[in-house]
């Protein structure tokens, strides 16, 4: 199969998976022509300035999926499948849901460059050209120090996003907020942990409130696990506590979610599941993100203006979209600030 | 407003003799201590605004253990402070604090426990700091009513090694960590403790990024100093309480004193769970007179009919996805 042919595979199966995003065949060759400068550079030699150049993928791929949320899964299974590479899928040990069988969608020629499994296995370390991990700093640094010096090394780690709203008197964007905490219960890198407020951030997080039960009502979290279910009880009892003798702190609660306004700038710690902190927009909101830095990962802005997108861009955010749009990443998102597809290939040049 | 100095004084010494008695009547006594802190504390006050007044024990609102850090849980005046005893492991800030006008109750609540469990008064050695050294542990302090000033043996191994040696039926008592220290630079020595020995840990491994599962670490009790299992105990208590709870070898619930109770709420009702189920552990102490009877702690149990089995606190437990729990970044 060439490059084309596989992206119209790709895009057939990814089609059964639309809470994810799914790209078209289109995009996916907007993809390989925007990051390596052709879309069949993985078929043959192109025109590359004044020579031909072809870029090779790697011959295997290991994909490390430590998290639970399919969306990073969904997108370097596509991109190990999109390049040509064989794939050795490391799903976590709970598995993925119905991920975990895009392998059936897939013709056997796309079919046959899958290998999946929940534990590592033996012989995959050493097979993989290149190594895409998902996880922790500690995680990415347990395979980082295994990784032979010849293997390219992708890593993704953990993210913190949060969501930043700059005017907007009637409150339009709590119901676009509320999607982007709900859904993926926070698990995703793109979920926002923090909406800071410019404007009456306390009246925001009442409407917000309203706006969370309404979608929990339409789309209820999961059950969770007893230990979630704690970390989330003890949450509330802190911040409850909190409440119950300082003004700028107010909770509000539901079947599966929380809403906490702290009229601080301090990043407060969130337990995840549909726990959003609404706050006042701090005049330093750098001082305030600076223990971040080197985590940030998506940033969604109302309005989502070219001018408020520049305002932000250089805090370290790697995507800033609208409200609202914050789980819906394009294939052709950086990631992490990076080319996803170009960082794992090489190149080979021909000078007729 | 802080109780009249002779309020709290007659209260104390009321709740003293009914612990020395051996405690009866749990629920009416422990509900007058709660009715005491709520009219004295305004901070605790507030919080039970959120809710009904206790019909049972088991309805007295519980503080979460942050409490200690976001306020001044004392229901007498700043001024009456004459100890302070301070978390460790904390997340940035400062650490939760429990303050003592006196610490009477305390010392009676951990010797009378301690001796109420089965644990012996006598020959007790510790592998801590003491109180002199660390004057805002508790764990020193509790230490200091039940070992003598010269059998503190913190960091001075080779000297309990010498010790234990040649001492008679000893108990050691000390954390899970301080342990595992001693135990690693013992290496593959060994100290076989006389029969009758027993071993007291306590605490976990928090800030220090270690960890040992505990059945490892009861078989180095036996490997390097010949306890068994059912040797080596455990205490469960913590800074913001006055009584401790103990159990010991492997899988046995944590009994209380009968001043004090366990209770296992499920954390999505906030009832108490039925018995052989897990939930939050919520603990109640009369003897905590000076802050507040009824403590939310972090921790998962198992209900065990009136005692609970302690699971902990169990972060490994949680699945995560790739977005950052940003108290991870910041331990």
């Amino acid at each position: 199969m060439n490059t084309a042919d596989r992206a119209e595979a790709l895009a057939r199966a990814a089609a059964h998976f639309p809470e994810l995003s799914p790209p078209t065949a289109r995009d996916l060759l907007e993809c390989v022509r925007l990051e390596l400068g052709h879309e069949e550079i993985l078929d043959g030699f192109q025109l590359y300035g004044g020579h031909l150049s072809r870029v090779i993928a790697p011959r295997t791929i290991l994909h490390i999926l430590s998290g639970n949320t399919p969306h990073a899964a969904f997108q370097t299974i596509l991109r190990g499948l999109l390049l040509g590479s064989h794939n050795l899928i490391k799903f976590p040990s709970g598995g993925l849901g119905k991920l975990e069988g895009f392998s059936d969608l897939l013709p056997g020629a796309l079919a046959s460059k899958l290998e999946c499994s929940r534990q590592l296995e033996e012989d995959w370390l050493r097979r993989a050209q290149a190594w895409v991990v998902f996880g922790s700093d500690a995680t990415v640094a347990e395979f980082r120090a295994k990784c032979p010096p010849q293997v390219s090394f992708q890593a993704h780690g953990h993210r913190v996003s949060l969501a930043i709203i700059l005017g907007d008197p009637d409150l339009r964007s709590c119901a676009l907020a509320a999607r982007d905490v709900s859904l993926f219960e926070q698990q995703g890198c793109l979920s926002p942990q923090v909406i800071f407020v410019e404007g009456d951030a306390r009246r925001y997080a009442g409407v917000l409130s309203r706006e969370m039960e309404w979608f929990a009502l339409e789309s209820p979290s999961p059950p969770l696990s007893l230990a979630a279910q704690a970390e989330i009880a003890t949450a509330r009892a802190d911040w409850e506590f909190r409440a119950s003798g300082e003004h700028g702190i107010e909770v509000w609660k539901g079947q599966g979610w929380t809403v906490v306004f702290e009229d601080s700038a301090e990043f407060p710690a969130s337990p995840l599941h549909r726990f959003i902190f609404v706050k006042p927009l701090p005049a330093d909101l750098s001082s305030c993100l600076v223990r971040f830095s080197n985590h940030l990962g998506g940033l969604g802005v109302w309005p989502g203006t070219p001018a408020n997108a520049a305002r932000f861009s250089e805090y370290g955010f790697s995507r800033i979209c609208p409200v609202g749009r914050m789980q819906d990443a394009p294939f052709t998102w950086h990631s992490d600030s990076r080319q996803n597809l170009a960082s794992l290939v090489r190149w080979v040049d021909f000078e007729p | 407003m802080p109780p009249d100095t002779n309020n709290y004084a007659a209260l104390e010494a009321e709740i003293a003799r009914w612990m020395a008695a051996g405690g009866g009547g749990f629920e009416d006594r422990i509900l007058e201590v709660h009715r005491f802190q709520r009219a004295h504390n305004p901070v605790y006050l507030g919080f039970c605004d959120g809710f009904p007044e206790p019909a049972c024990w088991q309805e007295i609102p519980a503080v979460p253990v942050s409490a200690f850090k976001a306020a001044e849980l004392r229901i007498f005046p700043e001024e009456q402070t004459i100890r302070t005893f301070e978390t460790s492991g904390t997340t940035g800030g400062h650490p939760g604090r429990h303050y003592f006008c006196s610490l009477s109750l305390y010392e009676q609540a951990a010797t009378q426990g301690w001796a109420r469990a089965g644990l012996p008064m006598e020959n007790v050695v510790a592998i801590i700091p003491d109180a002199g050294r660390a004057p805002h542990s508790s764990l020193s302090q509790m230490a200091s009513w039940l070992v003598p000033g010269d059998r503190f043996f913190f960091n001075r191994r080779e000297e309990l090694m010498v010790f234990l040696g040649t001492a008679g039926k000893t108990v050691i008592f000390g954390t899970a960590l301080a342990f595992l220290d001693f135990f690693e630079w013992l290496g593959s020595r060994q100290i076989i403790l006389p029969e009758g020995s027993l071993a007291v840990e306590t605490g976990g491994y928090k800030g220090t990024r270690r960890e040992l599962p505990k059945g490892d670490l009861y078989s180095l009790f036996e490997e390097r100093l010949g306890l068994p299992t059912d040797s080596v105990w455990n205490e469960y208590g913590m800074t913001e309480l006055s009584s401790q709870f103990y159990t010991n070898g492997l899988g046995r619930p944590h009994r209380a004193s009968p001043w004090a109770r366990g209770l296992v709420v499920s954390p999505a009702t906030g009832s108490e769970v039925e018995d052989g189920e897990t939930g939050i552990l919520k603990i109640f102490d009369a003897a905590n007179l000076g802050s507040v009877c009824a403590i939310q702690t972090r921790d998962l149990a198992i209900r065990r009919g009136p005692d609970f089995e302690l699971i902990g606190r169990d972060p490994a437990a949680l699945p995560r996805g790739c977005s950052l729990v940003a108290d991870e970044l910041l331990s």
